[in-house]
Order: C-alpha cells, then structure tokens, then sequence
C-alpha cells in the first residue's frame, strides 16, 4: 500500500539513468584529463591569439577552471605540509605563523613579474614555464586562509583524541589521517571553497599581462576577458560573464556542496543546530545502485586483505613511535636553515634594488599610499552604507537568509575585475572622474565579504534579545543601537579585516584600466605598482610592493586588532 | 475548572479564550501546540502554570501578552480586545535576555523603553529597582560579570521598572544552581507581596511541581500534544510555605496524581489491547529503560512511582516517559501510581547484556509499529530505506504523533535488539545485516 509496483518500477528506471549518468561524467573527466596535459607541451608564444566567438568559451573556461584545480592541489598540499609542521614543531611555529601572517597581507600581484621572468627562464621553450607562473599566482591567492584553517583546527584538536591515538600506539600516518584530517576536514573544506573563489579574481592579470613591453597571454578565459576589455567588444565581455558565472555555479554544485554535506560526519560536536546541508548531486549519488556495489566490493576487498595479512603493525608502530619524531625534528632544522638561507639572500637582493629608489619617489610612494587609502576607506564605507542595513533586514528572517547565502556567495565569487570596464562605461556616462570610479571599483569587490558576514551575524542574533527588546517596546532607532547594531558588530569587523585587504589590492587592478583601447588611470600605490610592472621598472616595484606591505600590516596591528579585541570583549555575545 | 471559568471581566488582567496555536514544523506538518487553551490571570493572583516540557507553556505565555497571535481564539486585558502588546506587562526570561553590551543600569533602562517617564523620574526608578533586588553598588558592572542569579536579578529589575501590573516569568530559575533558585523564590514573593510596586499578578511558568505549590496561589496543569488545561488546583496554604508541611506535600501529591492521570491513563483490565495494535511510542531510550528495571529490582520490584522520579535526575515528564516504554514492552505494570517489575521485566534484569537483546526483540515484535516496520523492510532485503520514507510511513501509521522523534525512538530501541541498522550519515535504515536465524519474525 505504501509503496507500490509502479513506483518501484519507475524508481528502478531512475536509478539505472543515475548509473548512466555518473558513467558518463566519469568519461568527460578522464577525456578531459587527457587533453589538458596535451596542452602543456605547446611551444612558447607571446600574445596567443584569443578567439572571441562565443563557441571558443567553453574550451578557454575549462582551462581556466583546470589551473584553478591545479593551484588549488598545490595549496591543498601546502597546507597539509605547512600546517602539520606547525602544528607539532613550537620553534617553527613562532616563526611560521607569523610568516603565514604576513602571506596573508602582502599585494600577491606584485610578485608576478619576478615570477614571470624566472619561469619563462627555467623553461624556455614550452609553455610550462608561463602556465607555472600563473598557477602559482592563483595559488598565493588561495593558499592562506586554508593554512590558517588547519593550523587552528589542529591546535584546537582535544586532548583526549591525542590520548587515545597514543594509547593504541597509532603511527604516524594513521595518527594523521584518523585524528588530524578527521578534526580539520570541516574547515578545510568551507575554507577551499572560499579559496577556490578567491583564487579567481586575478585571473584577467594572471594569464595575459605586460611586461617591460613583452605580452605574455594564456589560453583562458581571463585572457579572453582581458583581450575583450581591450577592444571594448561588449558582447564578448558579456558572454564572458556568462560563462565565469556558470563554471562558478557548475563547481558549487558538483564539487563544493556534495564534499560540504560528506564533511558533515566529521563534525565532533554532537548537537546539531539548525537544518544540515543538502545537496542533490549526494543524493543522486546515494542512490546509484552501481556505486552502492562498487562499495560493497571494495569493502569485502579490504576485509580480505585485512584477514590475509593480519596485523604485521608492531614494527611500524616501533618506527612511528621513535623514528617520526626524530625525522620530524631534522626535516625542521633542514627547512629552517633552509629557509634562513633564503631570507638573508632575498634580503641583500632586496636592498640592492631599494638603494636604486630615490627620495623623491619615496616621497611620491607616500603620497600614493595616502590616496589608495583613502580610497580604501571610501570603497568600505559604501559597502558598510548599503550591506548594513539590508543584510540585518533579511539575515533576520531565516528564510529570506538561507535563501541569500548561496546567491551572496556566488556573487562573491565572481572575480570583480571582469566587471571592471561595464561599470566604468556606465559611470563615465554620468562623469563620474576617474579617480572616484576606481573607489567604487574596489568596493565591488569588497562589498560581498561585509554583506556575508552581516548576514550571518543578524542570523545569529539570541532569539530572547530580541524577543525582549518586543516586551520592552524597543523600536526603530533604539533597535538599531541596542540591539542590531551591537550585536553584529564583531561579525562587521570579521568582514572589514577581508574586504579591506581585498580592496588594497585590488587597487593594483583598479586604479589603472585599459578600457576600449584607452589606458585610464588616477594616482595611487595601485598604478605606480602597475607602471612599473608594466615598465619593468624592478626597483620602483618593490618599492611600492613593499610600502603597501607595510601599509597593510600596520593598519592590522592598529585599527583591525584593535576594533577586533573591542568586539570579542565587548560585543561578544557569548554571554 | 467549574466555578473560575467565567470571572467578572474588569477583574481579569489578561485572558485567553479557546485558544489554538499551531506551527509548522520542520517537515512541513502542522504541529498543534495549544488546542482551546481558556486561561485567566485575575488582580491579585499568582497563577503557575505547570507541565512537562514541550506542552507550549511558554507557547501561552506568549500568545498571553500578545507577543505572538493565536491561530484561534481570542485574547483580551481587562476585558477588552487585547491590540498588540498587553499594556502593562513585563517578562523575565529564563535565560535573562540581558544586552551583553549594556552595564546593569542601562539594561534596566531598557525596561522604560517608550514610557512616559521624564529624565529624573526615569533615572530614579532605575535606581530604585535596582536597590529592590538587591544590586545596589552593581549599577556600571557588565553581565558577563554577575552570576546567574545576579543576572536574573538585573532580569526582575528590568521587568520592575516600569511599574508594571502583571509580572510574566518564564521558566525564570531553572538556568540557575538549586541554591539560588531557592533564594530568588523567596524574593519573588516578597517583591509581589509588598505591593509598593504597583505590582498586581504573577504568571510563573515552570515544569518544577515544588515551585508551583511554593508560589502558586493557583496552579494550571497543562497536558502535552496537544497543550490543554488538565486541571486547576487551587493552593489556599498561607505564606510563608514549608515544603515538609504535610498541607504542602498534599497539594505535592494531588498535581502528582494529575500528571499521572494525564501520561498513564489506567488501561482497560485484563489487558484487552490487540498484541499488534500500533501504538505511539513515547520518547525513552533503552538504556533509560533498563536503568529502571534495574532501579525496581533492586528494590524489590516494586515502587511508587514518585520515588523513582526522586530517585532519578529525570524531571517528571521524562520519569513518565520511561515507564510508559517499559510498560509498552510489558517489562513493568502500573495499577494507579505504583509500578511493579512483569516476569519478563524479572526475566531481562536477571539475563546477561547480550541475552538481553533477544528478549527486547521479543517485546518489540509485539508491537505494531515494529511488525508492520519489519515487514515492509524485508520487502527489499539489500535496499536501505531512506529515512524520509520511514517518516513518511510511520506518518500514515501513527498520523497524530510527529514522525521525526517517533523515528528516534524507533531506532533506539531497534537498533539495541538488532533489528534494524541504521547510518547517520545517509539517514538509510535498513533490516539488521548479521541477523541470527533465531528469532527475526516470529
């Protein structure tokens, strides 16, 4: 009666569909595989030619997407590597962390010249050399919050799990995989979401850009977007768009959302609030009848391999026990020469090309400092003008929020530079100067960081305060500053420390722009960066590379660590 | 509830007539919370209302005070059709809803939100409330600061202040340690019964039946699923009130006896139930249940069943529970409010742990709800049922219990008789793979 023949017919027939559909993304993906690293030994060219049809898209946005995965391999493994050594060395971690820090602020796109220089001089011939540099630009944009992420999980794993992995003598590796992925694999994943979408906001610079008048141009899509911008071709820029947004989605929906919900089993503590995250791909895949054996087989594999080898682990747990750590300390001390080594070397470098610059750019440095600064402040007062009041609107009602978060998301996602040249036409429309689009320039990208984290910090305002600002009639402006105001404002501060980093630098992309054959620009640390870039004027670079670092730390000391510790003390609402 | 139903209506404070409220829960399902609900708060009273958790106690309260709308029904203040919020009514949470960012005094402020209190007056008052509740000397310290008592009495300034007729409280000491719990009952009633304040009512909603009769001039007993009045039971004894005084421990024993009445209606003798009727399971776990079998054994198997709810950390709606499963399993009997271990109740105490498991399985095989579960499992041997269809099925078999924890308890008790398997993570249920050919149906 309740479930009948027909249903199960039709559920049979649904099942097979499933089988044959997981079949059939099985083979693109290993076609896919196969074709792209085709790609990697195609000579060297400057100044690819990039078709503008809209039928080249697909193929550009599938190489875009396969250096994003590339880079994103590259700062999975980093992590692991970095946030282990950290984790369980306390000399390396005062100087890694610390290190990890500074990473963190730094305007990555400033390195992209040395970068490109040494790359295309290693491998001469092929394209390696360029694809190297760009995969390893996308990854300095991915790799730090992940590294933070696991580092913290890490350290917050509770003791008890140590104990009990050293009470059964667990090696190393199973030590590694059963408690220290296990406990981190929840943040790992949010955080690789976040990094992934990262990772794409400089893809027009990191695959096509200038250098001391040499144009080197990757297959991609950002490259295409940048060669659209150029000739100001609306409807490619258009199609473009289309096609960033899709790919963005399509990863959302394939890879982000299934490993978020199988993340879900790795969560320690045991209440579980609001609903758990769904994702349809999951439950597709749950119900294939071919992967249900597939697993089957594999676990009767491994229960007989388990019964023909039994347990041989004593010696294994012997070397874990001495051996490990022991190799753990050399491969510390190897890297921290190492790494000293480097330092000093990079150090003399470096002054060598800071005596080059003379007082009066310094002086004009600074002056650029204080006008990207002022242009930083603008872009987050806009952002905090609007997100404000409509994220603590809608983040109040729960529907509305959780119907928000993947949109918000998804737009964040979206690198802001490809919008770049469609705002700028329609401000210039209005003649809006130069110098205050870029601002607004920068906001578009910043913009999102504010919005998410107001969202969430007005989802997670304590039902019974508000609920007592009803009783007590508290209303309209006093709601504001009793109640909203106070209660996201650590989350407001979360999401300034990002979008204000965001928008330093996006400066570099924002202050100069190439719009329809024009080169547009307004003076600031953004476009002395870029000139020299494109200048090859290596001193001046570091220079402005260098200002701007020391810029970004000296606001995190001052003004973020201040405004943060205010709101953990004060506006804290764990009460 | 004969002779106080119908009350001269200037003398009522606050009022609801046939009330309904219902939600829709996660799934979608219209939950009834309260189902024609009549409550009256007259001058002068304090009136408890007292029920086991999750029978819209704090449902009521609200609908009350106008917080939320009920689905049906009216709600009236002093007779009149009540518009918005009530008037003159103020509410003490029972987590103190304190602002984290605000100090003592500027949270008691909060209090005089949009009344028509001049500066002077306003700062007076704050000063004046808080020296009442014994804060004098705290006005500038942060919650974070205070102890929970401390903070709940921030909470009863802030409700004070203004000067308010009708004091609503909401489960306000069940957040604080045994001792100060105490304390704060005895300035409760001090605050109401020095009428300085303007104060007229309390409405004090609890689950703990000593602290009703303690504070209750009137005590309402709401019963769960739906939430309906059961009984008012009238507490004439005078102030100050004695927990051992024998007057006391009647009233003790009368609500015990109502809550009883409401959990474990006396069956029909001779035990005329179908073997396989599909009942409602209610929400015990198993080891809970054999932690009782245990309990009675010990003590010769048989007890009353207020000494098992003092014997345990269980509040009384989770006793309750706990008995009702284990007679649902024939494990224990209960004639009124005694309850005696069965021979297989005698039979499970004295079997070693995994002995036990086949004779829980036997029990459960008795039972509709399992039968019926099984036999639709064995349908498809190798395929795992997900947990939406369980839902959806135990939905059509039981339609007025709510499927989610129905499924819990389902599982649980299931699960330790090998029955069923069940993986969180897929939310799949399926038949118990390593089945031993004893016993799967009998």
């Amino acid at each position: 009666m309740k479930f009948s023949r027909s249903a199960a017919r039709s559920a049979r027939f649904e099942r097979l569909g499933i089988d044959l559909l997981l079949l059939g993304a099985f083979g693109a993906l290993v076609s896919g595989v196969v074709v792209l690293a085709g790609r990697w030994h195609a000579p060297i060219r400057t100044a690819v030619e990039i078709d503008l049809s809209p039928l080249a898209l697909p193929g550009y946005t599938l190489l875009s997407l396969s250096r994003g995965f590339a880079a994103y391999l590259l700062s999975l493994a980093f992590t692991l590597v970095y946030g282990t050594v950290a984790a369980h060395s306390k000399r390396a971690e005062k100087v890694m962390i610390p290190l990890l820090d500074i990473g963190q602020g730094i305007p990555v796109l400033g390195f992209l010249p040395g970068l490109v220089l040494g790359m295309v001089a290693l491998f001469p011939r092929t394209n390696v050399g360029l694809e190297l540099a760009c995969i390893v630009m996308i990854f300095t944009a991915q790799v730090w919050n992940m590294t933070f992420s696991f580092y913290g999980s890490l350290r917050s794993i509770p003791a008890e799990l140590h104990e009990v992995a050293r009470l059964n003598r667990f090696s190393w590796w199973k030590r590694f995989r059963t408690v220290e992925v296990s406990a981190s694999v929840i943040g790992l994943v949010w955080n690789s979401m976040m990094s992934m979408a990262g990772g794409w906001f400089f893809l027009t610079v990191n695959e096509a850009f200038t250098l001391g008048g040499r144009d080197f141009r990757l297959p991609g899509i950002g490259s295409y977007m940048s060669v659209a911008i150029e000739r100001g071709d609306t409807r490619a820029i258009f199609w473009a768009i289309v096609a960033m947004v899709l790919m963005i989605l399509a990863v959302d929906q394939l890879l982000w959302r299934p490993l978020v919900v199988w993340s879900e089993r790795f969560r320690i503590e045991e209440i579980t609030t609001g609903r758990p995250p769904t994702s349809w791909v999951v439950t597709l895949l749950r119900k294939s009848r071919l992967l249900r054996r597939l697993r089957r087989t594999f676990r009767q594999a491994r229960r007989a391999a388990a019964q023909a080898a039994p347990a041989a682990a004593p010696p294994e747990a012997a070397w874990a026990a001495g051996a490990a750590p022991v190799a753990l300390r050399v491969l510390t001390v190897a890297a921290g020469g190492a790494s000293l080594a480097a330092c000093a070397w990079g150090g003399w470098k470096l002054v060598s090309l800071l005596v080059q610059v003379d007082a009066q750019k310094w002086r004009m440095l600074a002056l650029a400092l204080l006008s990207t600064a002022g242009r930083t402040a603008l872009a987050l007062g806009l952002a905090v003008l609007w997100t404000v009041p409509v994220g603590v609107l809608l983040g109040r009602s729960p529907v509305w929020s959780r119907r928000l978060q993947p949109v918000v998301q998804t737009a964040a996602s979206f690198p802001a530079p490809m919008l770049y040249p469609l705002v700028t036409g329609a401000l210039l429309l209005f003649h809006v100067p130069f110098g205050l689009i870029a601002a607004i320039l920068m906001f578009l990208g910043a913009q999102w960081y504010v919005l998410f984290n107001v969202l969430a910090g007005a989802s997670a305002i304590p039902h019974d305060l508000d609920e007592a600002s009803d009783v007590y009639r508290v209303t309209g402006r006093g709601r504001w500053t009793t109640l909203y105001l106070p209660s996201i404002f650590p989350f407001l501060v979360t999401g300034l420390i990002t979008a204000a980093g965001g928008a330093w630098n996006a400066s570099i992309v924002a202050e100069t722009l190439l719009y329809r054959g024009k080169t547009m620009e307004t003076f600031g640390l953004g476009t002395l960066i870029t000139r020299a870039t494109h200048d090859g004027d290596f001193p001046l670079l570091t220079a402005g590379v260098l200002t701007m670092s020391f810029a970004l730390v000296l606001l995190n000391r001052t003004v973020w660590r201040r405004l943060y510790r205010l709101a953990e003390t004060r506006y804290s609402l764990n009460r | 509830m004969p002779n106080e139903s119908n009350p001269a209506p200037e003398e009522a404070i606050a009022a609801v007539r046939g009330v309904d409220k219902t939600f829709l829960d996660e799934t979608g399902r219209e939950r009834v919370i309260l189902k024609g609900v009549d409550f009256t708060v007259r001058k002068g009273e304090v009136v408890v209302v007292l029920g086991p958790s999750g029978c819209g106690k704090s449902t009521l309260l609200r609908v009350l005070i106008g917080l939320i709308p009920p689905t049906r029904g009216t709600v009236t203040q002093h007779g009149r059709p009540l518009e918005g919020l009530h008037p003159s009514a103020a509410v003490v949470f029972q987590n103190f809803a304190l602002f984290p960012w605000l100090s003592v005094e500027e949270n008691v402020r909060v209090g005089l939100t949009g009344r028509p209190f001049g500066a002077e007056e306003g700062t007076a008052r704050v000063k004046a409330a808080i020296d009442r509740v014994g804060l004098a000397g705290n006005e500038r310290s942060m919650p974070k600061e205070l102890s929970g008592g401390m903070k709940q009495r921030v909470g009863i300034a802030r409700a004070l202040v203004s000067g308010p007729e009708l004091l609503c409280m909401d489960e306000p000491f069940s957040a604080l340690d045994v001792l100060t719990a105490e304390l704060l009952r005895s300035e409760v009633y001090r605050l109401w019964s020095d009428r300085s304040t303007g104060l007229s009512s309390v409405v004090l909603i609890t689950h703990i039946i000593e602290e009703a009769v303690f504070l209750g001039d009137r005590i309402v007993v709401l019963g769960a699923n739906p939430g309906t009045v059961k009984q008012e039971i009238p507490n004439p004894l005078p102030h100050p009130r004695e927990y051992r005084d024998p007057g006391f421990q009647r009233i003790v024993d009368r609500i015990h006896d109502v809550l009883t009445g409401v959990h474990l209606p006396e069956e029909p003798a001779g035990s005329a139930r179908a073997e396989t009727a599909v009942l409602p399971l209610p929400p015990a776990s198993v080891g809970e249940m054999f932690g009782l079998l245990e309990i009675l054994a010990d003590h010769g198997g048989e007890m009353d069943l207020f000494a098992i709810d003092a014997m345990t950390d269980w509040d009384f709606g989770r006793t309750i529970s706990v008995v009702k499963g284990a007679e649902l399993l024939d494990f224990v009997d209960t004639p009124k409010n005694r309850v005696l271990l069965t021979d297989a109740g005698r039979a499970l105490v004295a079997a070693s742990p995994s002995d036990r498991r086949p004779l829980l399985r036997r029990q459960l095989l008795r039972l509709g709800t399992f039968t019926t579960l099984v036999r639709e499992l064995a349908k498809t041997p190798d395929e795992p049922r997900r947990g939406e269809e369980v839902r959806a099925l135990l939905g059509t078999l039981l339609p007025g219990e709510h499927p989610v924890p129905l499924l819990q308890t389902v599982i649980n008790w299931g699960r330790r008789a090998q029955l069923f398997d069940y993986d969180v993570a897929t939310d799949e249920l399926s038949l118990y793979a390593g089945a031993s050919s004893d016993d799967t149906l009998a």
